[in-house]
């Protein structure tokens, strides 16, 4: 049988002595946990090396991983340079409210870079570093889709 | 009491219910209960929604965006009239308290199911309702009662901090906290753009900010004929952005003198409109017992079902029901309040990121349910969320023989409560029932942000039963059962990885 390790947030984690797991419906993802005194309903999601695990409403995202795979996820991260350009995506569909650099600025960590409403909200978007603004590819008055790229830092 | 005997003809034939989501899906329920055959409206991204399905037929009223659906008067009453429905019911939000839309519907000889326009106009602008009220003897939280304009000296006679407000405003929109003097010149222009934005209507006024402070509202039931009838209070202090998560009754801070003068308060707030139908009267309640009015919506509320659990009244059938000319009878005149009723608004909004709209599809969707728990939804599994319209995905509702009760039924309704595909703030509302101010009922409107701010870090054990759990995701296969005892974990990942790679 292949042995996996999990993680938490990046930090390999055990499951807690003295509790066990049994599903209530596998196809829906539904399992209880116990340690013999108290129980709690857990939904488990994913595949893979992917996992999300519910347990009194956190989804707490979970790896997977073969020791063959971590060795392969292991090297593809150093392969990547840290420090490089980064693009800001929008983590949340809405319309571009206001955009507030421009092609040049240069921004602190934090600063405001543009709007964005969603949802009866208006969502600050802020500089993930400090840098200088490469690129803006979007204008005010457009709607975006999660993941669209918003513009890049230097 | 029932709602209607075989002989009773239904208050309408039929109604178009000019929303969607759970309210709409509420309405149809209500309708079938009184023999009216419901009607429902759509946009194109609600074609195959469950209210669409729930209703006799449904009229196609535009484009997925809401100002060229929902909210398109010609839209909705062009579906009205196809349908040939006698009645509109508009449900919260969109179009519920536009009295052009009200008008609207009049005007094409049908009803309105809800207070007349002229009401609506007059208690719609906010700043026009505190004048009324406090020239009807009501307390109105202390600040300007005409238009804030270039001279913001007023301010500073009110004393900070003072709360910004839209006079088109409501539901917590175009509200804004403005802490000292040098903060007023970019808070005021933001909270004009915000209003502008919203409601078509800039206008400006300033309250002073109650804190402590409990928001608690009277629910109020008219009939045309000038009966009215005061269904109790419903305390809605947990809130974050000035909306609320958590609605219950009656009121922990309620006591038998303040609820009298509160009754009294929204009694002559809704004696200076004619009023008839459905409406709620806002108020805050001070750490002394005062209360302040702050609007009165008129309208059903979101949370109208604690009030229904606690009287076994239907709200939405006797709105109907006066609409079509009925006079409420002494049962709902004189109703009798029974136990304690909370609601919680399940919410695709990340509460670990400021209550954030969270944005994907939910995958598994399970409700509570059993004794005393009632679910008001149109949410499924497996479908996509629409960012186009409200995030709310459900009002799970208990109701038991006292607070101290109710809260634990909250407790295990929300332990039933399994939602996959994104993060909701059930994690939150599951969290809230074990805090020591909510179980003892000592909360204000404060609440999140003094005892939640962004949760509380992962707990270890809670980490390690999610480890385990997607661990047993992974090596089961489907046809296993059964209990599995979480490896020792002195066991060792080393080692069992070593013997892993010595087996390839």
């Amino acid at each position: 049988m292949t042995a996996f390790e999990a993680r938490v947030a990046g930090r390999p984690t055990q499951g807690p002595a003295g509790w066990s797991i049994a599903w209530v419906d596998r196809s829906e993802g539904i399992a209880r946990a116990t340690n013999g005194e108290t129980s709690v309903l857990l939904l488990v999601e994913g595949s893979g090396q992917e996992w999300w695990v519910t347990i009194r409403g956190r989804r707490i995202g979970v790896e997977v991983r073969s020791w063959r795979e971590r060795v392969l996820a292991e090297a593809e991260t150093s392969a990547q340079v840290a420090g490089g350009p980064v693009t800001v995506a929008a983590t949340l569909p809405g319309l571009i409210v206001t955009v507030a650099v421009s092609v040049g600025d240069e921004v602190e960590a934090g600063a405001t870079l543009l709007t964005i409403e969603a949802m009866k909200m208006q969502n600050e978007v802020r500089a993930p570093r400090s840098g200088r603004v490469s690129e803006v590819s979007v204008s005010s008055g457009q709607a975006v889709a999660t993941g669209a790229p918003l513009l890049r830092l230097e | 009491m029932s709602l209607r005997t075989d002989t009773d003809r239904p208050p309408f034939d039929r109604v178009l219910i000019a929303n969607r989501g759970e309210i709409a899906v509420r309405v149809i329920r209500a309708c079938r209960d009184l023999g009216i055959s419901p009607i429902a409206v759509h946009s194109d991204a609600d074609a195959d929604s469950l209210h669409v399905r729930a209703a006799d037929g449904s009229e196609r009223i535009g484009p997925p965006a809401a100002a060229e659906s929902y909210l398109s008067i010609d839209a909705v009453i062009d579906a009205a009239l196809r349908s040939r429905a006698a009645a509109v019911h508009p449900g919260y939000g969109f179009l519920s308290e536009n009295a052009a839309f009200a008008r609207a519907v009049e005007s094409a000889g049908l009803t309105f199911i809800g207070p007349p326009p002229a009401t609506l106009e007059a208690l719609g602008n906010k700043l026009a309702a505190r004048r009324a009220a406090e020239s009807a003897g009501v307390p109105i939280v202390p600040g300007t009662t005409v238009a804030l304009g270039d001279d913001t000296s007023a301010l500073e006679k009110i004393g900070f901090p003072v709360m910004l407000k839209a006079a088109a405003g409501g539901g917590g929109r175009g509200m804004r906290r403005v802490d000292a003097m040098t903060d007023v010149a970019d808070s005021i222009a933001a909270a004009r753009r915000e209003a502008e934005a919203a409601f078509g209507d800039g206008t400006i006024y300033v309250e002073r900010v109650v804190r402590p402070a409990r928001h608690v509202e009277v629910q109020l039931l008219g009939d045309r004929h000038g009966a009215l009838a005061v269904l109790g209070e419903r305390d809605c202090s947990i809130q974050r952005r000035h909306q609320k998560l958590v609605e219950e009754s009656p009121s922990p801070a309620v006591t038998p003198e303040i609820r009298t003068a509160l009754f009294e308060s929204a009694r002559r707030v809704a004696r200076t409109v004619d009023f008839h139908n459905a409406a709620t009267v806002e108020f805050l309640l001070d750490a002394d017992g005062h209360h302040y009015f702050l609007e009165m919506n008129t309208r059903l509320q979101v949370e109208h079902g604690v009030t229904e659990l606690v009287s076994g009244l239907d709200l939405v059938a006797w709105q109907i029901r006066v609409a079509a000319g009925e006079a409420l009878p002494p049962a709902v005149l004189e109703p009798s309040l029974g136990g304690h009723a909370i609601e919680v608004r399940i919410y695709a909004e990340d509460p670990y990121a400021g209550f954030r709209p969270t944005a994907g599809r939910i995958e598994a969707w399970r409700m509570p349910g059993g004794p005393g728990v009632r679910v008001d939804t149109a949410t499924e599994a497996r479908t996509d969320l629409r960012t186009e319209y409200d995030p709310l995905l459900a009002k799970v509702m208990v109701h038991a023989a006292d607070r101290s009760a109710a809260v634990a039924r909250l407790r295990r309704a929300l332990d039933e409560t399994l939602i996959g595909g994104l993060q909701t703030d059930s994690a939150f509302l599951r969290w809230l029932t074990d805090s020591t101010p909510f179980v003892s009922g000592a909360y204000d409107t404060g609440f999140i942000d003094e005892h939640w701010g962004s949760g509380p870090d992962l707990s270890e054990l809670d980490r390690g039963l999610a480890a385990a759990a997607a661990l047993e995701g992974r090596r089961s296969d489907g046809a296993h059962a059964g209990w599995t005892a979480i490896p020792d974990p002195s066991s060792g990942w080393g080692s069992a990885a070593r013997r892993d790679a010595l087996r390839r």
